[in-house]
């Protein structure tokens, strides 16, 4: 078993866009700590593999559907899990937009692109924070925000979701001061995982993925549930108590000064 | 001393981007405003009035100065609207995308674009998540851009300036509130007109010698946050 046996016990956590990559293996990840795992996700029925895989590993999945551009369907999946649970200790926010892989036309696109990109890691993240508030307060609990490296150096093709997992960073860093004197936590952190897109990419142009992977020290590309989940799992655990405000880059060395 | 180059002031309307504006006036350089009224997430309409305002040139310098003021006001986020939420953090964002693609359009190749940003996010500010969230998405797609546009000799930079700067630029607080920003102490170098400095940093990204210098960002504050 990997990860971080027991570290979550009992706990509840819900992770957004669980259904494939690293939401997938970061639910994975909470369930070999022992937790309970709200998979969030926007079609119930993709959600099946990543409850496998949570259970495989020693905790309670609950599939919820929760497409986090939609306010009710956030909050009810909130409230599902404090009414059945009886408490909610961590949030982790991994959505994207369906378009995030898709390369940006800035010069010449649209502010629908934009709100595609916005909708779901700008606007969610707040409101989940805020519909999260009062539970992560009674628990003290824990804030954590899948961002991206991206969004911390910028990216030629993808202007808009570099702009959007910057936004990530800056809501930590003010939100972390804001929810302090709470106990609660908000923290991010930036992976460079295998992704959906990254698998096809393999097939695709596996040249391409052979050159990332070269600039990688550590020499691969993380595992969602074995790379990224243990440290995110350890950031909305009690072994980081003392640690709010920051963003983990999490990227086998590839970015080191950022 | 004045610039021949044509300059493009967007968001100078108020604050430190008011007092930028101003002070490439008075000193004679060739200056283009947007109007201050503009909604400058309305694409066409910023287009229009750049056309209107360039013709058929181009312009040598953008300074991207606009934050809305909705973001100075400090408030739990749990306290905020959806609607004051989007006012607040957003717009700003949707402001600068539109500002900086349809400012490409007229910019001239080997231009300099130069956004002025409060230095906000180095510390976090509780209370201003919005306005800390819409200054870090501004800054790195001035990144993105900047790595985009390289291959026309354009650069992007960014310029951070203390909060209390950025909001009133050259004029006395009066009736404004300016929110606390935690900082450890003074700044470590004697208090000066943070739009001189601003107007220095201007000038020396407009030279040729800074022509290397895209995608950064330079902390004018005299020495308050210092970044890790």
């Amino acid at each position: 078993m990997s990860g971080l046996p027991g570290l979550m016990e009992g706990r509840v956590v819900l992770v957004t866009g669980a259904a494939a990559g690293v939401g997938r293996g970061v639910a994975a990840a909470f369930g070999s700590a022992g937790a309970i795992v709200g998979i969030g996700v926007r079609r119930p029925e993709a959600a099946e593999e990543t409850a496998a895989a949570v259970a495989a590993a020693g905790g309670t999945p609950v599939i919820l559907q929760c497409d986090v551009t939609d306010a009710a369907q956030s909050a009810a999946a909130i409230e599902l899990l404090v009414r059945d649970f009886g408490r909610l200790d961590a949030v982790v926010h991994n959505a994207v937009s369906g378009r995030s892989s898709e390369a940006t036309d800035f010069e010449n696109t649209t502010l629908d692109e934009w709100e595609d990109h916005a909708s779901v890691t700008v606007r969610a993240t707040w409101r989940l924070a805020v519909q999260a508030y009062p539970y992560l307060q009674k628990s003290q609990g824990a804030y954590l925000l899948m961002s991206s490296p991206a969004g911390i150096e910028g990216s030629e093709r993808a202007p808009f979701y570099s702009a959007v997992k910057a936004a990530q960073r800056g809501f930590v860093r003010a939100l972390a001061r804001e929810w302090g004197p709470d106990h609660i936590r908000v923290n991010s952190v930036a992976p460079l995982a295998i992704s959906p897109a990254l698998e096809n990419m393999k097939i695709l142009e596996p040249e391409r993925v052979k050159r990332i992977e070269g600039l990688v020290p550590l020499g691969r590309l993380g595992d969602p549930e074995t790379d990224i989940g243990p440290p995110s799992v350890f950031l909305c655990s009690d072994e980081a108590r003392y640690v709010t405000g920051q963003t983990l880059v999490v990227s086998g060395g590839r970015f080191t000064s950022l | 001393m004045a610039s021949s180059a044509s300059t493009l002031v967007i968001g100078s309307g108020s604050g430190i981007g008011s007092s930028i504006a101003q002070r490439l006036r008075s000193r004679g350089d060739s200056m283009i405003e947007l109007p201050p009224t503009l909604d400058l997430t309305n694409a066409e309409a910023v287009g229009e009035s750049l056309r209107s305002l360039v013709g058929s040139g181009t312009v040598d310098r953008v300074v991207l100065a606009a934050i809305d003021p909705s973001a100075f006001r400090s408030a739990p986020i749990i306290s905020l609207a959806e609607a004051e939420w989007d006012q607040a953090a957003e717009y700003s964002m949707r402001a600068a995308f539109v500002s900086l693609q349809q400012a490409y359009a007229v910019l001239a190749d080997g231009g300099r674009v130069i956004l002025i940003l409060p230095t906000v996010v180095a510390t976090g500010v509780a209370g201003l998540v919005p306005l800390c969230t819409a200054v870090e998405t501004i800054r790195v797609m001035a990144k993105a851009v900047a790595r985009r546009w390289g291959t026309r000799s354009i650069t992007v930079n960014t310029i951070e300036v203390e909060l209390a700067a950025f909001m009133l630029g050259d004029n006395d607080a009066g009736e404004t509130e300016v929110p606390v920003v935690p900082v450890l102490g003074q700044p470590a170098l004697p208090p000066a007109s943070a739009v001189d400095d601003v107007i220095g940093l201007i000038d020396m990204l407009a030279t040729p010698a800074a022509g290397a210098i895209t995608g950064t960002l330079l902390v004018a504050d005299r020495g308050t946050v210092m970044q890790p």
